[in-house]
């Protein structure tokens, strides 16, 4: 029921299963399946080798963390050591990694197996997964579709089964948007509440690491792992630890109060929305108190957004010059990627900040303002994920569309809370995400929520 | 070449204007640049990396230059793109 994950990592410390055998069984259903799907840019040689090591340390009675024999993948995006870390990019395709980035040291040091990185959308400028350099993802929930990106690996590896857990990461809705159409649960944490160090940035003030998983326990798993304070971040909240796990089931749902916007529906396909409004009448059956709130700028945090994240993509790549490592970003770089630094260059001039990047600054503070007082009068807010179905992979469809997917996932981003995605149901066999989105550090309310569909999911 | 660049330079204008659009008769604010404004500007001394492991840092981190001398050390060559400037 939804234990997945845990029944898996108990069965690993009760030596039912070896850490040996759960990674190799990992390996055999990527390369089984891989090919086809190109969820992963590259395997890591030494995972049974690590998986050894936990199984000795198991036999030997020693501590062994939370995430013990458990199989992960990484985003191409985040730094692990001897690994290439290449952004899905010609940029970075020969870059390995010099260092662990802090979440991977997490992941690590509890014991889990990373086991490959995942592709992505190049530099993670993209909503469908099919931008990256080592070609497009397929969706294994809806073969012949995009998995939605900009972490459509991970995703499409949950879904396949190819791995346990996966690190992916969220600027305005990566983890969110492909957790949705892959019909797998992924969480957006509070900004700050995960560090980025070892994170190559796409836009430093919106990103944050976060966890993809195929279940609820599992994300939270994974979420205990990685989350708290490093003294070494220049922007992080002051949080030591966090456990959610013990606190997921509680009293479930019943006096929680959940939000809802009329907005949601404006924006929203009618097939995509008939999916939201029954999984929201099931937490209202579940004993939630259901309560609508008002949302009236929601719309225009998108324009917003690509402006302020196409200003520090700008800035983050000014690096990648070919002088030290990598090839010159603008030489090899696909079409979104140049657009958005053509973009940021040019919102960059100084005759153009105060007109452009600091009034989208400006549009922010507006929507965090409105988001805010909307979760004063509730606990969570549910809605959609996406707006839309997921297009056919390869389809031509414009830019304004392509960016039309992240219209209700971007302003969890801009308002810095967090968010998280869980599968609510069906439109012609294509998963639908019912999004539930949390006060700043209220990751426990989100996944309770989330939780309680999932039992209640799983019981019809 | 000269072509794609340009047309992708118009698409990304396009989302500059709807955001003019967009922004037109909303209020003036505050700028928020972080959501959390909670800055850590100082870093606790770590530990010093044991030799070894800087060793293979070094090591890594030289696997990556696009060109070294006989020590090892970087060998930057003026960019086209700059020398064009």
């Amino acid at each position: 029921m939804g234990r997945g994950t845990l029944d898996k990592f108990d069965a690993i410390r009760r030596g039912e299963l070896s850490a040996v055998e759960n990674v190799q069984r990992a390996l055999e259903r990527i390369k089984k399946q891989d090919k086809r799907i190109k969820a992963f840019i590259e395997l890591n040689p030494n995972a049974l080798a690590e998986a050894e090591a936990i199984d000795r340390k198991l036999k030997r009675g020693e501590r062994v963390g939370k995430l013990a024999g458990l199989a992960i993948g990484v985003k191409s995006n985040i730094n692990v050591t001897g690994l290439r870390a290449t952004c899905a990019s010609r940029t970075l395709e020969n870059y390995v990694s010099t260092y662990d980035a802090e979440v991977v040291k997490r992941v690590r040091a509890e014991g889990g197996i990373v086991v490959g990185m995942n592709n992505m959308d190049e530099f993670a400028c993209g909503s469908s997964g099919e931008t990256s350099a080592f070609g497009p993802t397929d969706n294994p929930a809806a073969p012949g579709h995009i998995p939605g990106g900009s972490s459509s690996g991970g995703a499409a590896a949950i879904a396949a089964g190819m791995c346990d857990l996966c690190l992916g990461t969220d600027t305005g809705g990566s983890i969110r948007n492909p957790a949705s159409h892959c019909g797998v649960v992924g969480i957006k944490p509070t900004y700050g509440l995960v560090p980025r160090q070892g994170l190559i940035d796409l836009g430093m003030s919106l990103d944050q690491i976060g966890p993809l998983a195929p279940d609820v326990s599992g994300a939270a798993l994974l979420l205990e792992a990685i989350a708290g304070k490093n003294p070494n971040e220049c922007v992080m909240l002051d949080v030591e630890q966090v456990s959610y796990l013990d606190r997921l089931g509680g009293n479930g749902v019943k006096g929680m109060r959940v939000g809802v916007s009329p907005k949601f529906a404006e924006l929203t396909d009618p097939k995509v929305m008939g999916v939201i409004d029954k999984a929201v009448e099931k937490l209202h059956d579940l004993g939630a108190e259901i309560v609508e709130v008002q949302l009236p700028n929601l719309e225009r945090g998108l324009p917003a957004y690509y402006l302020i994240v196409s200003v520090e993509f700008f800035s983050a790549t000014r690096k990648f010059d070919g002088r030290k490592y990598g090839k010159r970003i603008e030489e090899v770089c696909g079409e979104e990627v140049l657009r958005r630094i053509l973009r940021g260059q040019y919102i960059s001039r100084k005759e153009y900040r105060g007109k452009y990047y600091q009034r989208a600054l400006q549009v922010r503070t507006l929507i965090r303002q409105e988001l805010m007082a909307a979760l004063e009068k509730v606990d969570v807010i549910a809605g959609p994920t996406v707006p839309k179905l997921p297009h056919r992979l390869g389809e031509k469809i414009s830019v304004s569309s392509m960016y039309a997917y992240d219209y209700l996932t971007i302003p969890a981003n801009l308002a810095g809370i967090c968010g998280g995605v869980i599968k609510a149901g069906e439109v012609n066999g294509i998963p639908v995400g019912l999004q539930v989105q949390g006060k700043v550090l209220g990751e426990l309310e989100v996944l309770r929520m989330m939780r309680a569909l999932e039992v209640h999911n799983s019981c019809e | 070449m000269a072509e794609r660049q340009k047309e992708i330079e118009r698409s990304a204008e396009e989302i500059v204007r709807s955001f003019v659009e967009a922004a037109k008769e909303l209020p003036e604010l505050k700028e928020t640049y972080y959501s959390q404004e909670a800055y850590n500007i100082v870093r606790p001394d770590g530990k010093p990396t044991p030799a070894e492991e800087l060793a293979k840092f070094r090591k890594r981190f030289i696997s990556n230059m696009p060109s070294s001398d006989e020590q090892g050390n970087l060998k930057v060559e003026v960019a086209r793109w700059a020398e064009e400037r």
